[in-house]
This record gives C-alpha cells, structure tokens and sequence, in this order.
C-alpha cells in the first residue's frame, strides 16, 4: 500500500517554496504528515485536529531542525540572543567581542571619496529622517548588543557619541536612544522605529545607511542639514540621500 | 460531513471579506514597515503567535458573544481608546488568524475547507465590528474610505476641539507634549517587544481649512494583562492615554488599518497647535479628562507621565534583557496573539488562561522557530506571498501586484455539493508559558483590581452612550432632532467632564466650538 497523499500533494499551481529552508522544512513535514496519518488509520477528519496533536510532536520538529543541522547547515541570526543561546547553531556574529575594537561595517556599495578641502573623507550615505540646521559632528561608536546597551546604561552614554546601529528597531537601544548626539543606523527606513524615535526626540540620524571605514572612536560628520527622504522618494525610487564623513586625524 | 447548515450567500461573503482582506494586507505589508529587532526574535514570536490565534481566536470569540455581540463591543470602542482599534481589531484578528491557517495549509497539516465554520464565524465576527466601530463614516475599514476613520460622533469630537489646549513649537506645553508622545512611543515598543501595536492614530478630521485634528492612543501602559508590567508599571497610573492632537498646515492623506499615517509635508512636531489629555477603559463613560483643569496642569501631567515612562522604559529594559530567548518568543507571541484581548474585558470574560498561555497545539511547532527558518517563512507569507497554497492560476493578476497570488486562500465552494469538510479546530487546549504568571492587580480607572473584581465590573457596567436609550442616536438621526431632550441629554452627558462646553447641548456648530475654544 502507498503512503497517504495529502490535500495540498494535489497541487495544480504552486509547487515549491521560494527559499531552500522553508522548503526543506515544510517537504519534511509533509512527510511526516503522510506516515502518520497512515498510521492514524488515513481518515483526515479525525486526524486533523483531534489525533495529529499527539501523533505530531515537538520532539518530531526538534529532529527536523536537528537534521539540517546535521548536514551542516547554520542559520542565519536576526536576535543576537538566538546566537549567544546555541552557537552551535547558528552562523557568527562578527565583530563582537575582542573584535569589536577593530571592527567596522563595510557595505559593498557604500560610496568613498578622498578627504576634502575640510579634511573629510566620504566614507557612505544615508537616508536622513529630518532636515536640521547643521551637520552633526561626533565621535563614531557602534551599538550592537544589549550588553553594550547596559553598559552605556550603567556608566552613562559619553558625550558627542554618534551611535553606529545594525537594528532600525526601537528597543535595543531603547533606554539611551535620546543621549546619542546622532545615529547611523544601517537598515530600514525613515519610518522604522528607531527613525520614528529619533525624529519624535530631535536626534540627528541617518537610515538605511551604507558605511565603509569607520571605527570605534573615529570623528564623523552626518549630512543631518541635508533634505528629508520623503514618503514620495521612497515609492518613487527617487535617489535622496545624505553623506556620511570621517574627518582626518590631526596632530 | 457535507455544508448542511452553509449557504451559498454565506460563502460568498466569507470568500469575499477574506479577499478583500487578502488585497489590503499585502499592501500593508509591503509598503508601510519592516519590523526589525536584534533584541527581540521578532518573526520567530510571530509565526507562534499565528498559531495561537488559528487554534484559540474562534473559541474566545464566542465565549465574548456570550456576554456582548461584535458590534455592541464596536459600539463600546468608539468611545473609548483602548486596544479594540487599528490594529488589533481591523488587522490583528484576521491578519493573525489566517496566516496561521496559510501556515498550516503549506505544511500539509490543514486544508482549505477545514475549520470552515471557523472561518465563517471569525470574518463574520469581525465585519459585525468593523461595521459598528466605523457606523459613523459608513465603512467597514480605513482602506474601503480610502484610507481614513472617521470612528468618532459629533459630540465627542466637539469636547476633544473646545477643550484643546493650542500650542506652538517652543512653548513649555508643546515641548511637554512633543516629549511626552516620543517617551510614551518609545515605552509602547518595548512593552509591544518591538511592534508598534501599543499606538492607533484615527481621523482626521476637520476644523478649518488649514486646520485637522488626529487622535492618538497610547495603550496597555500600566501594569495590566501584559505579565511583564508586573511591577514595571506600577507607577503609571493610566493604563491607556489618549491625545488629541491639532496640526496646521499638514494634511493626513492616509489613515491605513495599522492605525499609522502619511501626510503633506511630513508631518514634524512643529505641525502641532493644540492638544488634550485623556484616559478611557471598558469601565469608563466614555473618555475622561486628564490633566486638562489648566494649560499649565496639562504641562505638568504630561511632564510627570513622560518621567514615569521613562523609569518604567529602564526597568523593562533590564529585565527583558535578562529573559531567554524562549521568554522573549513567548512575550512577544502573546502581545501579538492577545492583541485584541480587550474586547474580554469589555464583556467581563477574560482569563488569563484564555489570552496569556500558549496552546499545546501551538507550541509543538516552536522547535522550528528559528531565526532564519521563521524570518523565511514570514517573508515568503506576508512579502513574496511564494508558499504553493498562494499560487493562483495563471491568468490571476493579484491587486497591487499583478502577479497570480493571493495572500490567503478562499474556502472552495465545493463543500456546498458534498465535499467532505470540517467545521471546528475545537475548544481552546491547555497552554503554557515560560514567563513568570501574572500578578492579580489590574489597573483600571476604578483602581488597582484582582481580576475576578474587573470581570465582575465590567459585566455590571454600560456606559450612558451605550444604553439601550442611547445606542441608536447616531449622527444621522441627531441631524433632524438636535432639539429635542434626548439629543441634548446625549450631548450633556458627553459634556459632563468637559471645560468649555458643559451644559452647552446639542445645537452648537463648529464655529460656535472655534468660538468658545482658547485662542492662544
């Protein structure tokens, strides 16, 4: 006898999913949907929701994951907690740690340009949340984890720190957020959460920002006088951006 | 088991609120935000919570109709700024609830035509309150009116406008208020583990020509149904807090059913020229003043609820940076899945067991929920809309898109011609949660209650408006009767707590409120 085919085996018009993991996960669901549902007798009625609790389990998708794990998979991480909890588990974080002294975003398509008349180097761009009068100089500092977070927290944020963030959500960085002098954040958009925030407390910041070449510590100047990238530029595609500087070391 | 007890009509409309729901969803999805957190593991929580919600929702809804219908429950959250607004009701209830079922389709654990009194019954549910909460501008969601909500009636509109309190950029009230709503945003996503479902903005609505006015709720502030306020808001002493908020020179063009808006120019802070103070609850009458005896009362009480904000923002902070991972998918499964649990305490029905435990049925599939597995799988749900069941045929043109996808399957009509279907996914299973259990204290505007006391409250408690005599006096009627007693007792009882207008009835026009509202 053949294994039981499920509803969804019939299928005329969507086949696969778009991406391998899903699909990986969901073929061997199906499977075991399948095998189980022979055991159960192959009456879907009864086992859709009444016998597929106990005969679908916990430990039966802890042996999935356990499988791609197995052939050498590592997920990707969009929690930092997920990584600290099972390293083993997912892909590294870089830059964390020891490495953070030396560690800086290097975005394929951030745009560069020597220093200028003013000793300004070009080192990215960003979408800017709010036009204010002037630029905004400060010391470049990245914000990462919420162990820096309680850091800052517990000796106080220094002052002049424009925070460097790979989160454009609005509760990592939740209770310093308005001691940053400005922010380069490097995903979303004017209308995350943290842009939303940083626009609400009059913080200077930048979104989607593309950066190369800036470390712990380096002097940095956002384009904060720069138009504000509209809802209109977004849904047009129209190029609106702000420039990010490092100035030049001097003495 | 054959469609003995569904019609065809009945069908009809299902499969038609669920596509229209389907088009709006993928428009809110791909346009308006990403939610992004390297604090929380955002999809991860999500994906849970749509579990929850297709196994629970159908049953906590009929337990609320054993006490009030949908659309007496709209009738409460029109004079009220608590959770049963946008999102929860007008997006979070079908939104969460189908891609749950979507979910469960592509893993080959469901089928189309399962739980299909279910289905019937949620979008039933849902278009009975989405009609009585939107009754005074005709529609059913913010998108049918082109994006706008219009939820209020005349007569609380007019104590919101006369009791304003007008500002400008760089006075001591516009900076309380400017830092007020920032502090209480940024509160709202850390008690929301990052979603923006602590905030609703309704309107606009018109004072003049250059002049709108936008309503703001800031909810489940205090220590309420949510176990890790336990504590962390004691002190706030409002549990949902209500600003409206006049702007000039900036016109909202777009009001969406996430309760978020767009405007001409951008709207800033500068925009503002007034705004009020309000708290309101299921044990409420309606919206209560706070704060708002004096400009410089208003000034202090938004200064004073700022301070409290911020201590209890530093508090959560800490200990949400002390939780597990599965402590985090658990608080942000269950703020996503109970996001309209308020509807339960409007009928005196809710139980923590009920709203903050997640379902055995639920939680076998955690195991899955990693980072990039649930980031995937959410993606392709709400964004590439890519898993098999999505597919139409080839000649579909998806709205928005083009493409031949639908975000939501329909139920197949073939039921109705014998086809085998089922009809419930059952009653609500036992749950658990990895979190600390609630504490028995709920603040409410009759204090700190056990909860029991709140349940018993409100299943006691119809606000005036609300009453059997007052339910139909809609804007409509009040157009040909304002002068009559029972039009000016509506209109005074609304006027009860208000500064300018108490006593002033139901004849007054705009004008006249422009006239007797503050000038500076």
């Amino acid at each position: 006898m053949g294994m039981a085919k499920l509803y969804v085996d019939n299928d005329k018009y969507g086949d696969r999913a778009k991406f391998p993991t899903v699909e990986a996960y969901h073929s061997a669901i199906k499977d075991l949907v399948r095998k189980r549902l022979d055991q159960a007798g192959g009456d879907w009625p009864s086992f859709v929701f009444d016998k597929s609790l106990t005969l679908i389990t916990a430990d039966d998708m802890k042996a999935i994951e356990a499988k791609l794990l197995k052939a050498g998979h590592r997920f990707d991480y969009s929690a930092i907690i997920s990584v600290q909890e099972r390293p083993e588990a997912y892909k590294p974080v870089p830059g964390l740690g020891e490495a953070a002294k030396d560690y800086s975003f290097e975005h394929p398509d951030a745009p560069t340009a020597p220093a200028d008349a003013k000793g300004r180097a070009l080192q990215g761009i960003g979408d800017n949340v709010v036009q204010h009068a002037a630029n905004t100089i400060g010391i470049a500092r990245y914000v990462r984890t919420s162990a820096a977070v309680m850091d800052y927290l517990t000796k106080g944020v220094p002052p002049e720190t424009i925070a460097i963030i790979d989160d454009s959500g609005g509760t990592l960085t939740a209770p310093i957020l308005e001691h940053f002098k400005g922010v380069i954040c490097m995903g979303g958009s004017t209308r995350s959460h943290l842009g939303i925030l940083a626009r609400e407390y009059g913080i200077p910041c930048l979104m989607n920002s593309k950066i190369k070449g800036i470390k712990e510590g380096d002097t940095v100047e956002l384009e904060s006088s720069a138009a504000a990238k509209t809802a209109e530029a977004y849904q047009t595609g129209k190029d609106m951006t702000a420039n990010i500087w490092k100035h030049e070391k001097r003495g | 088991m054959s469609a003995r007890n569904i019609t065809y009509p009945q069908l009809l409309e299902t499969n038609n609120l669920l596509q229209v729901f389907t088009d709006e969803s993928y428009w809110l999805c791909v346009t308006r935000t990403v939610q992004e957190s390297k604090l929380f593991p955002v999809p991860a929580y999500m994906m849970l919570s749509y579990l929850n919600a297709f196994y629970r929702y159908p049953s906590l809804l009929r337990k609320v109709e054993t006490r009030l219908s949908a659309e007496e429950i709209g009738d409460r959250a029109r004079n009220m700024g608590i959770k049963i607004n946008n999102p929860p009701m007008s997006w979070g209830l079908l939104g969460f609830y189908f891609l749950g079922r979507e979910w469960l389709i592509n893993m080959g654990l469901l089928r189309p035509q399962d739980a299909v009194e279910d289905v019937i019954y949620v979008l039933d549910f849902w278009k009975r309150f989405q009609l009585s909460w939107h009754r005074n501008d005709g529609h059913i969601t913010n998108k049918e009116f082109g994006h706008r909500a219009q939820v209020l009636p005349e007569r609380r509109l007019q104590v919101f406008h006369a009791d304003m309190y007008r500002c400008e950029a760089g006075d001591e009230l516009h900076m309380a208020a400017a830092n007020f709503m920032a502090t209480v945003s940024q509160y709202g996503f850390l008690i929301s583990c990052e979603s923006r479902i602590s905030l609703c903005n309704t309107g606009p609505y018109k004072i003049d020509d250059k002049r709108e006015m936008i309503v703001r709720d800031f909810m489940d502030l205090a220590e309420n149904d949510l176990p890790w306020l336990d504590g962390v808001g004691a002190d706030m002493p409002y549990n949902n807090l209500t600003v409206p908020m006049m702007v000039k020179d900036c016109h909202f063009y777009l009001m969406d059913d996430w309760g978020s808006f767009e405007s001409k120019p951008d709207f800033r802070a500068e925009h503002i020229v007034g705004v009020g103070l309000y708290t309101s609850d299921p044990l409420t009458e309606g919206f209560i003043p706070v704060g708002m005896g004096s400009r410089a009362e208003l000034t202090r009480t938004y200064n004073e609820l700022a301070a409290i904000a911020k201590e209890a923002t530093n508090k959560l902070w800490k200990r949400v940076a002390s939780w597990t991972r599965d402590q985090m998918m658990d608080a942000g499964a269950l703020m996503y899945f109970g996001i309209f649990k308020d509807i339960a305490h409007v009928a005196g029905t809710y139980e923590y067991e009920d709203w903050m435990l997640i379902d055995e049925r639920a939680q076998r599939f955690r195991p899955l929920l990693n980072d990039e597995y649930a980031r995937d799988v959410l993606a392709e749900l709400v964004g590439y809309v890519s898993l098999p069941s999505q597919r139409a045929h080839d000649y579909t043109m998806m709205q928005h898109n083009n493409s031949p996808l639908r975000m939501f399957s329909p139920v197949p009509y073939s039921i109705l011609s014998g086809d085998d279907y089922t009809t419930t996914s059952g009653p609500v299973y036992p749950g658990s949660t990895c979190l600390p259990k609630k504490e028995d204290r709920y603040r409410t505007s009759r204090g700190v209650l056990p909860l029991a006391e709140y349940n018993r409250l409100s299943r006691g408690f119809t606000p005036k408006g609300c009453a059997t005599e007052n339910r139909f006096l809609d804007d409509a009627w009040l157009k040909y009767n304002a002068g009559t007693p029972a039009a000016r007792a509506l209109y005074e009882n609304e006027q009860l707590l208000s500064r300018k207008l108490k006593g002033k009835g139901a004849g007054l026009s705009r004008a006249d409120v422009e006239a007797l509202a503050d000038k500076s």
